[in-house]
Parts: structure tokens; C-alpha cells; sequence
């Protein structure tokens, strides 16, 4: 199964896979793909997605790192397609309309870090008190003596 | 973000139109903003926001983030071993499930075989959380309904559960027993008699009798048959996980599916039932009570003799791994990084409740405000693992 949707990805998007572990396959996407790529994955038989990881490698120099991890939930199969991100190009298009259960995962993602999923009609805060909004905590240069709510 | 209105997921953009005078008593007899919450029965504390027209609901908006502790990032300055007091924070209902699910992504990356005995331990344990967490959703859906005798009946049973993990571990909830490498002590006979106990009395006091009155009830039948009813393509497509996932059909249980732990080596069924309406969602929840029980007594039966751990390294190489565990609540994933150092480079958790909570607005749109607390209470949400 995993096989066959590495050779089809291989074929129609030209994608790097690798395997990530038992009944993971792990895709290195492109930022302007990404939509139709979903849009595959999800005719591909994908059609339940996790969730939205995204690692921040900025102290190695990395910029950041999305994992869109997606499931087959009839076979038992995943699929994490991982993009990266430069730290002055904060920005990615946006995927709720292919899967709208992504949509407030997103939004926690550009709540927590900063990264704008064009296209989300509602980028707003939902965890962090209003008074946060825009300290990025789940960043590395998040900082807990510095980020603190002003006293009056 | 016109193609997105025509799938026909609300988002609830709120509109912040001004109105004054003459249009404001309009608006009013149109549409009113009801708030429910912050505190709530049947989880923690949240707030929704409920248009109604008349008595139906036209949208539904929750407001969260009232027990946000930041977990992930208090997860970044800890050691490997001592994460876990973050980790099984997120719940204090189930917390060997999420426990467990840090221990094994952080055994994969160190690249750790644990022995054969903490993992039967470690099954009966989360089967211990899954009845206990079980317990407290049965009582409080019927709880929501205004009959509290449930939830009296519910914490009888749990709190022999509770003594168990007393004896075993000395905390009664929040017990930090499972760590990378293993479990952190030793089974005792006492432990075991005392599980052994609480499974003897759900089995054979609990589960007759409440299935008696509480599932076989006609007023209750009235009032959540056919309510919320989500089938099998839309509860995929608006992505709800767990016992909700399963009342609608889909037989989708990680123990099943991705077998962790010991239950590769246990016989258990998956629970899953048709309808997808909030009947069903609490049908889920009792008869998973039954296979826990059998699993218990089986790992019970089954427990190896041995080692109970393994020493777990200070500093483990980098990597990362994705490992999702059947919490209480439904599929919980752990994308968990190492860059080679003495703690957690980053931990993402995918939280079922948050997913629970968000396919919300879809299944309660249309329908009467009485239903909202039975839908609410039937997807059984906690908000420890919502917030995180």
C-alpha cells in the first residue's frame, strides 16, 4: 500500500519519500504544491489527518519544519508530509478546504508559532489570553521572564 | 475562502456589526448570543457561545483556553524521565494512557526494548484509566440530563479502582508510574488483589446493575436517540476520534490497529456501533467497561516473571518518532524530537478531545437547544487534554 502510493507520488509531484517508521511513509514537500498535494493524498484514500506538527529548528539554522501527518484509516497507514520553511518566509497556503478538521490546527499553529496559513478564515488567538497574542510561545526564542503580562 | 462556504463547515467568523435603535430590537427577536459555561458538569471549564433562533441553534462557538498550562514547552526543560509529570498532566482521569505513549516514542528514538513484564503491567494500568475515565463520562452524560445518581454510582466503583493505584504507585490519581525504560515499580500481591477486587465488583455489581437502569432506559433512549447523529463519511470528514469515531461505524481502535504494549497478545473486541447518534456514543462507552475487564484479567493472567524496567540513558541520540496510543478518549499522538540532548527538543500531542471539540459546531448546527448539553456530554471531551 505504502509502496504503491510512493511510487505515484514519485511519478506525479517528483517528491522525495523515505521510510519513517512501520506503516509510516515520510514526504518532503514543496510549500506551493502542498494543496494539491493533500488533495491527492486525500483521493489516495488519506482522508483522516492528525494533526499539525510543527518543530522549530531556528537555532540550528533551519527555519521551521510543518508535518502534516494524515491517515488511511481503513488500511492503517500514515503519511507525514514535512515541509520546511525559511525563518523571513513565515507563510504557507492553506489546507481546510481540502481537510476542514485541519482548520483549528492551523490556527493553534499560527497562534503558537507565528506561521500564516494563507487563506484560513480565522486566524485568531484560542488558547493564549488576548494580552499574548503575538509572543509565539511555543517558539525557542520564547522567552518566560521577558514575555509577561504588563502590570498596571 | 468562497469554496470553503460552500463545503459547508462553519468556522464562526463573528460578525461585529454595530446596531443601535430600531434594528437592534430586530436583531434581538432574530437572533440571541446565549453563553454556556465557563463552568461546566460535564468536563472542565470552557464557554460556548450559542446563537439560537427561537429555540434551534443557528451557531455554535466554543471559547477555550481556560486550563492552557503550555505543556509542550514545560516538556522542553525537563530531562527524558522527568517529562513525564508534564505529560500525564494532560488528563487526570486517564493519565497512564498518555504516559505510556511518551515512553514508547522516547524508546524508539533511544532505540530501547523494554522488558516483556513492564508492558503487561503497563496494560493493566491503562485499562485501570480507561474504566476510571469511563466511569466519570457515563455518570456525567446522564449527569447533564439532571439524574446524578449515576455519577454517585460511577465514583463507588472508581474509587476502588483508585485504591489500587494507591497501593501501587502512592498517589491515587497523578500517580507518575510509567517512565521511558519500563514501570516504575514493582507489582505487588496486593496491587494485584486489589485490581483483581475493583474488576470482581464493576463486573459483577456495577455493570448488571447500571446496565439495568441507566442503559436500558426508555427516558433516556427519548432523549438521546437520535440526536447528533453523525454517519460514517461525516465523522471522518469532520474529523471526530475515539468512542465518538467508533459509535459511527468505524472500527478505528489503536490497540486494534497499531498494537502497543501487550495487546498484540490479548483477545479483545472493538466496540463499534452503528447509528452515530449520542445513544450510541454512550452505548460505546459501557460496553467498552466489558472488554477492559476482560483485558485486565487476561494481562493479569498472563503477567510474566522478570525485570519491571530498564535503565534508561541521561542522553539519547537524536531522531524523532511518531507513536499514537487508544487513550481514554480516542487516539492520542505523540511527535516527539530528540536533537541528541538530555531532554524533549520538541513534543507535539495530538489531543482527541481538541478534535472532538472542533467537529462540534458541525453536529450541533439545527438543532434544539435542549440537545446541545447531550451532544456536548456525548463526545465526552476533557479539557486538560483540549487546552494541553
Amino acid at each position: 500500500m505504502l509502496e504503491d502510493i510512493k511510487e505515484r507520488i514519485q511519478e506525479e509531484f517528483g517528491f522525495k519519500t523515505e521510510p519513517y517508521d512501520t506503516n509510516i511513509l515520510l514526504v518532503h514537500g514543496e510549500k506551493e504544491k502542498i494543496k494539491d498535494f493533500l488533495k491527492f493524498l486525500k483521493h489516495s484514500g488519506f482522508n483522516y489527518p492528525h494533526t499539525i506538527s510543527v518543530v522549530d529548528y531556528t537555532p540550528k539554522g533551519e527555519g521551521f519544519q510543518i508535518n502534516y501527518i494524515i491517515e488511511n484509516i481503513e488500511e492503517k497507514k500514515f503519511v507525514i508530509v514535512r515541509v520546511n520553511l525559511l525563518e523571513d518566509e513565515l507563510f504557507i497556503p492553506s489546507v481546510c478546504d481540502v481537510f476542514p478538521a485541519l482548520q483549528p490546527h492551523e490556527r493553534e499553529a499560527w497562534e503558537m508559532f507565528g506561521i500564516e496559513f494563507v487563506g484560513n478564515p480565522r486566524l485568531e488567538v484560542m488558547l493564549l489570553p488576548e494580552w499574548a497574542k503575538g509572543t509565539f510561545p511555543l517558539r525557542k526564542s520564547y522567552d518566560f521572564e521577558k514575555h509577561r503580562k504588563e502590570k498596571k | 475562502m468562497a469554496d470553503i462556504s460552500q463545503l459547508g463547515f462553519s468556522f464562526v467568523v463573528e460578525e461585529r456589526k454595530e446596531v443601535s435603535g430600531k434594528d437592534l430590537g430586530l436583531l434581538q427577536e432574530k437572533l440571541l448570543q446565549l453563553n454556556w459555561g465557563v463552568q461546566h458538569p460535564a468536563s472542565g471549564p470552557m464557554r460556548l457561545k450559542v446563537w439560537i433562533d427561537g429555540d434551534e441553534v443557528v451557531k455554535i462557538d466554543p471559547d477555550i483556553g481556560y486550563v492552557f498550562r503550555l505543556l509542550e514547552k514545560l516538556v522542553e526543560y525537563r530531562s527524558w524521565i522527568n517529562a513525564i509529570v508534564n505529560v500525564e498532566r494532560i488528563c487526570f482521569m486517564d493519565d497512564f494512557g498518555t504516559m505510556t505513549g511518551y515512553s514508547i516514542t522516547a524508546e524508539k528514538i533511544a532505540g530501547i526494548e523494554i522488558p516483556k513484564k513492564a508492558n503487561y503491567i503497563r496494560t493493566i494500568l491503562c485499562e485501570g484509566g480507561r474504566i476510571v475515565s469511563h466511569l466519570l463520562g457515563l455518570g456525567s452524560f446522564v449527569g447533564i440530563m439532571g439524574v446524578n445518581t449515576p455519577m454517585q454510582w460511577a465514583l463507588i466503583a472508581r474509587e476502588k479502582f483508585l485504591d489500587s493505584f494507591e497501593i501501587y504507585s502512592g498517589q491515587r490519581i497523578a500517580t507518575s508510574s510509567i517512565v521511558p525504560g519500563g514501570v516504575r515499580y514493582e507489582p505487588t500481591k496486593k496491587f494485584i488483589d486489589k485490581m483483581l477486587e475493583a474488576i470482581n465488583y464493576l463486573e459483577k455489581e456495577f455493570i448488571p446493575r447500571y446496565e439495568e437502569v441507566f442503559i436500558d432506559n426508555p427516558t433516556l433512549k427519548m432523549r438521546s436517540k437520535g440526536v447528533g447523529v453523525i454517519p460514517k463519511e461525516k465523522a471522518i470528514k469532520i474529523g471526530l476520534a475515539g468512542p465518538a469515531l467508533r459509535a459511527s461505524g468505524i472500527a478505528s481502535d489503536i490497540r486494534k490497529d497499531y498494537p502497543y504494549a501487550a495487546y498484540g497478545e490479548l483477545d479483545f473486541n472493538v466496540v463499534t456501533k452503528k447509528d452515530g447518534d449520542s445513544y450510541a456514543r454512550y452505548c460505546v462507552l459501557f460496553e467498552e467497561l466489558k472488554e477492559s475487564v476482560k483485558i485486565i484479567r487476561q494481562a493479569i493472567d498472563g503477567l510474566p516473571e522478570g525485570e519491571y524496567k530498564v535503565r534508561f540513558p541521561i542522553k539519547i541520540p537524536p531522531g524523532e518518532a511518531y507513536v499514537n496510543v487508544e487513550w481514554a478518549r480516542g487516539c492520542f499522538g505523540f511527535h516527539l524530537v530528540s536533537d541528541g540532548g538530555t531532554g524533549p527538543y520538541r513534543l507535539k500531542m495530538r489531543a482527541p478531545s481538541f478534535a472532538n471539540l472542533w467537529a462540534m459546531p458541525e453536529m450541533i448546527k439545527g438543532v434544539k437547544l435542549a440537545d446541545v448539553p447531550v451532544i456536548f456530554a456525548s463526545l465526552y471531551m476533557c479539557h486538560g487534554d483540549i487546552d494541553r
